[in-house]
């Protein structure tokens, strides 16, 4: 597992070797996190792990993920209310659409879930503009956890400080994830972004309605399970399309997830198993799946058209850049030739 | 959970402003001129996905969070500073991977590096040394004449601040000629103590840079 994500994620279970929960030993996989977080406060076990390695103290820790979530929620107003398009002018606006719908009452599921849509729709919106955002774990599949977390904080009322600990489990489990899997589409397929997204936002929603550790597990279990084999097939190779839309339907995924977990369902496959099969998948997966925009949606003739559309335009812009170069070099000859005159 | 950064890709975007951010660093001074050498699946995609911008950004001083960076193109026309983009097959890499050259008024600094997904990068060329840095730790990178004994001076240097070294590894390009030393360190660095390690004998060049943002 890279530094820079556990520095970020702030919880990593390699991080854990002297954990008080878990003595001498490390947690390095779900199962284990199990055995450790038993009847515990599943942030706490995270935090208390991760403070002891990384160095930050978990004040530290708590700032940063504090500071996350205030930037989510700035990307979320500003992504609702903005239908400008995105660089690829593929998609924009979709955030806005569900939000004028749900405030004009012309919406028929139930606040939760709409919001959910509206928040995670708004966060993909902004990013495809290069707006601000927290990469959760990664930019393409970033509106999930947001969208999860806060349309869950607001409907239910549930205090700030419990949404933050709610991105501690959240960033735990992805770490957990990324001790056997690269969080990529170009490792695996988009089971690797968005579905680690949304099983990491179900550990969290399970957690902030007040689920046991085990529950948290069972959602993220649930939700990664059902999203195994999804190819990342880019039209034109931008975070675009299909990437914007299918941030708002894995949202409600996850939502689903946590909801089956926190009524006593539990996957037959346990987590750890469903993290190989992701990753055996994945090796499987043909390369043209795995973000090269070479297979799937981005060679449909719409794709392939819009594809050469983009090209055209990026080589265009090289051109023009090219010229300028010349005429500024011109310009410079010229004037060191009447400075010698 | 994170890093906050301008979208749309965490390895497209902030991945590759944070290899910008290494060149920059090294450098340490405002560059005059900037190329960026892409491995052609990066060539092919960098537009769409901001890398340019990215690029530039970073190489700029730019943190990957900035808003400036969808701008930083222009910033770097008004600066002054002669950008250029090129395609070049760099082998058998990851697909996003870029060679970047860029010069100041007293530094050249060219670093080939990768990055591989969520914003996180893999440099594994510094001035042609060949190395392993990713930015996640304060890390001293020595340029030398390579002669016995110059291993245990830096270590002791190092020692002498209370600083744990956690990594350290070596490259050369000939024996007793331009060697390269990386020492990643536990805890940051003083002014004073680089400025030691650099009027050592035989010591060319010292930086120490902190973790990439």
């Amino acid at each position: 597992m890279h530094r820079f994500f556990e520095d970020f994620t702030l919880a990593g279970s390699r991080l854990a070797r002297q954990s008080p929960y878990y003595g001498d030993g490390m947690i390095a996989s779900f199962n284990e996190l199990l055995a450790a977080g038993e009847g515990l406060d599943l942030a706490q076990v995270f935090l208390d792990s991760d403070a002891e390695e990384s160095g930050f103290t978990q004040q530290q820790i708590i700032d940063a993920l504090t500071r996350r979530r205030e930037v989510m929620w700035e990307c979320v107003r500003r992504g609702k209310s903005n239908s400008g398009l995105s660089m690829g002018r593929l998609v924009g606006g979709e955030a806005m659409a569900m939000a004028t719908a749900f405030n004009e009452g012309k919406t028929f599921l139930d606040p939760l879930t709409v919001k959910t849509m509206i928040y995670s729709l708004a966060v993909m919106d902004e990013n495809s503009r290069m707006g601000v955002i927290v990469a959760a774990p990664t930019a393409g599949a970033g509106g999930v956890v947001p969208g999860m977390l806060l349309a869950l904080e607001e409907e239910r009322n549930i205090a700030p400080e419990k949404t933050i600990r709610g991105l501690v489990v959240a960033g735990g489990c992805g770490s957990l994830v990324s001790l056997k899997a690269n969080i990529s589409g170009a490792a695996g397929g988009c089971q690797n972004e968005v579905g680690v997204a949304t099983a990491m936002g179900a550990a969290a929603i399970a957690y902030m309605m007040g689920g046991t550790t085990r529950q948290c597990v069972q959602a993220a279990a649930l939700a990664l399970k059902n999203v195994l084999g999804l190819v990342c097939d880019p039209v034109g190779g931008l975070v675009e399309v299909p990437c914007v839309k299918r941030n708002s339907f894995y949202a409600v995924h996850g939502l689903t997830a946590a909801q089956l977990a926190l009524a006593g369902v539990v996957s037959v496959i346990p987590m750890d198993e469903i993290i190989d099969a992701m990753v055996r998948i994945g090796r499987a997966l043909p390369r043209g799946l795995k973000e090269t925009a070479e297979g799937g949606l981005a060679m449909t003739p719409t794709g392939c058209a819009i594809a050469e559309r983009i090209m055209g335009e990026a080589n265009e812009k090289r051109q023009l850049a090219a010229d300028e170069r010349e005429r500024v070099a011109a310009e410079r000859k010229a004037e060191r030739g009447e400075g010698t005159n | 959970m994170g890093p906050v950064m301008v979208g749309p890709s965490s390895s497209h975007t902030a991945g590759t402003a944070r290899l910008g951010r290494v060149a920059h660093e090294i450098l340490d001074e405002d560059p005059v001129m900037l190329r960026f050498f892409l491995h052609p699946p990066l060539e092919r995609t960098f537009r769409g996905h901001g890398s340019d911008f990215a690029l530039v950004g970073g190489a700029l001083g730019l943190d990957v969070h900035d808003p400036r960076i969808p701008e930083a193109i222009r910033i770097a026309e008004q600066l002054g500073v002669d950008v250029d983009f090129a395609e070049e097959d760099l082998g058998d890499v990851h697909p996003n991977t870029v060679r970047i050259v860029a010069k100041g008024a007293a530094r050249e600094v060219e670093i080939v590096g990768s990055s591989i997904g969520g914003a996180a990068i893999e440099v594994f060329s510094i001035n042609g040394f060949s190395t392993r840095y990713k930015g996640d730790s304060p890390t001293l990178l020595l340029f030398y004449r390579d002669r016995i004994g110059m291993i245990h001076q830096v270590a002791e240097a190092i020692a002498k601040e209370g600083i744990n070294i956690a990594s350290l590894s070596c490259s050369r390009k000939e024996r007793g000629k331009d060697a390269f030393m990386q020492v990643d360190v536990d805890s940051p660095l003083s002014q004073d103590a680089l400025e030691r390690i650099l009027a050592l004998e035989d010591m060319e060049d010292a930086r120490y840079l902190d973790r990439i943002p």
